[in-house]
């Protein structure tokens, strides 16, 4: 994963940026959803992404995800050019996404769910044709273990509570391996004491397993807790950026989420 | 001239395709069901017509006012038809899948039929209009007299319906479900007796069309299926539960294909329509799952 | 709970029934290949050419076409209803090979088939565009647009169709349509545990997730379909001589394109034995209809289409998992992670609208 992710290599300019957008703008008629924004997520960051509703924060995740197509700006994933890249080829790169609303594949088996995110492979017919080996097995085990879930391997994910669900997908992005994880809303509708569990899982996701991490949270104790760094967006525009602590003192931002102007 | 002729024949049978095509756009918008047992409802009503003229003047012709007479009971029979078409069967897999609402609906215009089938053999039937002079011309143009009447009997009934379901009460209510149906239950609409009576219009509609097929071409008990994917493709051109959109989706549906007819082969039609309507797919695939999603 | 469901736990208990299912999926290569030699040892034990016979033959075809829809339909959620296309292609392919060429059959079956799948892979391009009524609609308009085609063309021989003389015997279609059955039963059972199995499944629960994963799914789609065709396509070949002639009514055969969904439903769609149970069972009560009523066997159909449906869409096979599934969930520590915080799956927790944009 990352090991072979040079930071120089990444930009000639030194720029340890995996991933940027660069004035990424998108409309819907005649509202502008996120206007011009620019973002940098550098190798190993865990980076915030906080607004008040209807800021476009994920409106700016899907135009980095290639769900939609921004009308202006690029995005760049581990030094390339991905603005026009189809949404898989984007995700084949290294970006990996859990959306808003758990998504599992809800008549599938548990096991079967992580086993097909695993994207080491990718789409070669060779090895989506062969039975899933020993290795990928081996690591579907730990991961299920990893999120104490090692029981339901056999149990269609559908059957699955709300919060079990939001781990098997937690625990099917990182079967994938991701250079970068976008996360939008992980610690919606789950319980404090399950909260503590996610908050270490993705400590040690960031840690262990290198991935950085891109998270849109509405739970301010959580995002603060967890992020190197914020970016604040308001009415489509990035209006702040900094550590927690001076996010948490910024005036523009208390008074975005006030609804001052 | 040629071409001329074509065109008009072309807007005669449209407004029949588009009459039939309001009344599946109807049921499609309020209920969110494809029914696709919609065409077998024009069946039907020819068979209705034909078998009222047979059975009370012992032959199936008479003077374009005997035929029209017909009318009011085969809309109020077809009427019952589709309002018990939901209440019996659609409701059953209403908010199921999509796929599994679709198979009832072709369950049940297989077995009505296959049913016709059996009742009235696969011998094409047609109801013949006496009438003394049946063609009118107009600057070289031949227009048949029955199906001019049939062209304006097609915008009489699209109008009606329109009328009702911007005036009456039903009508009211027929759109309040339409938008939420969850809304519309709170305010005390029957939404069930609602969604049923929108089957009831529709296919009534569609039946009254059925009488107009009877005269000017013929009816047969596998003739349905064609009014439905005609249907499809007028209400994907024109969009879903627009009834403006329907009528000139039909129109133009008829014109294309009768100059196809008339210049190629009307062999052709069904294949012409159809890839008419996969061109309109690949052309404006966000025209048909509404504009590009924020989420 | 009520008492009926009560007295049905204690006649088949679910661990049973789950222990039953276990086996037959450790045991699935054991249970085709013995089925196959039983099926391959009948005409020798005594089926003679005849009535017998042709109905297990139509068994087998039904059989292909059942679990070739699911394919698509059942594993990766596109249901077409258009399926009988390839069919027709295939019935058409070989007769005018083998009348007008004078090619040899089984150079015409490898034809039929190969033709099948170019016009799924054609077609598939633009159907898979689509979904929901649309895809399900579309798909009906390419089966009847191909019936005009065939109807019109100097080539199919029009309305009438063509008749073919000259054909192998019985048992040569008794061991063709086995051996196309069996194969394919193979290949899907094998694919349903590979990746590339999954993927389709991944694509029909939830096609954009599927898209995010880095699965390019039209691609997945399209190589579920040209498969479907394939058997769909050689089923056809063998059939049109099988049946002495081919015309746009039968080759094309819409209510058939019900009939077949009607199996892989009854029997359990989305899995291997499933449709394949279901073709058996469904043609073998059209055909007892046919013998006593004669002419009915299609309003029994339409109405076999409807029942499935409303009582009983998840099929026998489905059904059963549901049943077995019930009791395992909780007994492998389900239940007690489920109370994790009180969350419902079917509730939706998350904040409500979300992000507009």
């Amino acid at each position: 994963m990352s090991d072979d992710v040079d930071a120089a290599a990444v930009d000639p300019a030194g720029d340890r940026a995996v991933l940027r957008t660069d004035g990424v703008t998108k409309r819907f008629g005649g509202l502008t959803a996120v206007d011009d924004v620019d973002v940098r997520v550098e190798e190993g960051e865990i980076i915030g992404l906080i607004g008040p509703n209807g800021a476009g924060k994920s409106t700016l995740f899907n135009c980095i995800t290639g769900r939609l197509d921004a009308d202006e700006g690029s995005v760049s994933l581990l030094g390339e050019d991905v603005t026009d890249w189809p949404e898989y080829k984007i995700a084949r790169a290294g970006l990996g996404r859990m959306f808003q609303e758990t998504r599992v594949f809800g008549d599938m088996t548990v096991r079967k769910n992580l086993l097909v995110a695993a994207q080491e492979g990718g789409a070669r017919v060779g090895r989506l044709l062969g039975r899933p080996d020993s290795a990928l097995q081996a690591r579907t085990d730990e991961l299920l273990a990893y999120v104490d879930l090692d029981g339901l391997a056999d149990v269609r994910a559908g059957r699955l509570s709300f919060g079990q669900q939001k781990l098997i997908e937690f625990a099917m992005a990182l079967m994938a391996e991701p250079e970068v994880l976008l996360m939008d809303e992980p610690a919606g509708g789950i319980n404090p004491s399950m909260l503590e569990n996610l908050i270490e899982y993705i400590r040690t996701a960031n840690e262990d397993e290198q991935a950085t991490i891109f998270l849109i949270e509405h739970n301010m104790d959580f995002v603060m807790e967890i992020a190197d760094r914020i970016y604040v967006l308001a009415h489509g525009e990035r209006i702040a950026e900094g550590p927690p602590a001076s996010i948490q003192n910024d005036q523009r931002v208390l008074d975005a989420y006030l609804g001052r102007e | 001239m040629a071409l001329a002729q074509f065109i008009v024949n072309g807007l005669l049978v449209g407004a029949l395709f588009a009459a039939v095509a309001v009344g599946f756009a109807l049921i499609w918008g309020v209920v969110d069901i494809i029914n696709l047992a919609h065409g077998e409802m024009v069946m039907l009503g020819g068979y209705t017509a034909y078998w009222a003229l047979a059975l009370t003047t012992g032959t199936a012709r008479g003077g374009p006012l005997v035929v029209l007479a017909t009318l009011p009971l085969v809309v109020g029979v077809l009427f019952a038809v589709g309002y018990l078409l939901q209440r019996v069967l659609v409701k059953r897999v209403m908010g199921t899948d999509v796929f599994l609402t679709l198979l009832v609906t072709f369950g049940a215009s297989i077995a009505i039929q296959q049913l016709a089938l059996r009742a009235w053999t696969a011998n094409p039937r047609s109801i013949q209009v006496e009438l003394a002079d049946p063609s009118l011309v107009l600057g070289g143009v031949v227009v048949p007299k029955m199906k001019l009447v049939a062209f304006l009997g097609a915008f009489v009934l699209t109008g009606a319906l329109w009328a009702f379901l911007q005036r009456s009460r039903t009508g009211r209510a027929i759109r309040a479900v339409s938008q939420n149906p969850e809304a519309a239950a709170l305010v005390g609409i029957d939404v069930e007796h609602t969604r049923a009576t929108t089957f009831g219009l529709s296919s009534a509609i569609a039946g009254a069309v059925g009488v107009f097929v009877a005269t000017i071409l013929n009816v047969q008990p596998q003739m349905g299926l064609i009014y439905t994917l005609k249907s499809f493709v007028i209400v994907v051109f024109g969009g879903v539960g627009s009834i403006p959109g329907a009528l000139l989706g039909g129109l133009l549906l008829g014109s294309v294909e009768e100059t196809v007819a008339g210049v190629i082969s009307s062999q052709w039609t069904l294949a012409v329509s159809f890839s008419l309507l996969i061109v309109l797919l690949i052309v404006k695939p966000n025209g048909l799952f509404g504009q590009e999603a924020s989420e | 709970m009520s008492a009926d469901e009560g007295a049905l736990r204690r006649v088949l208990p679910p661990e049973r029934v789950d222990d039953f299912l276990g086996a037959c999926d450790d045991y699935g290569w054991l249970i085709l290949v013995a089925s196959t030699v039983l099926a391959g040892t009948l005409p020798l034990a005594g089926l003679e050419a005849g009535f017998y016979m042709t109905f297990v033959t139509d068994l087998f075809l039904f059989g292909i076409l059942a679990l070739s829809w699911d394919l698509v339909g059942g594993q990766t959620g596109y249901p077409s209803f258009g399926n009988m296309a390839f069919f027709g292609i295939g019935a058409y392919t070989t007769a005018i090979l083998v009348k007008d060429f004078s090619v040899g059959f089984p150079v015409a079956f490898v034809v039929a088939g190969g033709l099948a799948v170019a016009f799924a892979a054609f077609i598939g391009v633009i159907v898979f565009r689509l979904r929901g009524h649309y895809f399900a609609i579309a798909t009906l308009g390419v089966l009847l647009a191909a019936q005009q085609v065939s109807r019109n063309l100097e080539i199919t021989g029009g309305a009438s169709g063509k008749i073919l003389l000259d054909t192998p015997s019985a048992e040569a279609f008794y061991y063709l349509f086995l051996g196309v059955l069996v194969a394919e039963i193979a290949l899907v059972y094998y694919l349903s545990g590979t990746r590339f199995g999954f993927v389709l499944n991944a694509i029909r629960d939830d096609e954009q997730k599927a898209t995010a994963m880095g699965f390019n799914t039209t691609y997945y789609k399209t190589a579920a379909w040209m498969l479907a065709a394939l058997f769909t396509g050689l089923a056809g070949a063998a059939w049109s001589l099988d049946n002495t002639f081919v015309d746009p009514q039968t080759a094309y055969n819409g209510a058939w394109n019900v009939e077949l969904i009607a199996m892989a439903l009854l029997g359990g769609s989305g899995t291997v034995a499933g449709p394949v149970l279901g073709a058996f069972g469904l043609h073998s009560v059209i055909v007892v209809v046919d013998t006593y009523a004669t002419g009915w066997q299609l309003v029994l159909l339409g109405t076999a289409v409807i029942v499935t449906v409303v009582a009983f869409p998840k099929g026998v096979v489905g059904t059963l998992r549901e049943y077995a599934a019930e009791m395992a969930y909780y007994e492998r520590g389900g239940m007690a992670a489920a109370n994790d915080g009180g969350d419902d799956p079917d509730e939706d927790s998350s904040p409500a609208g979300g992000e507009a944009g």
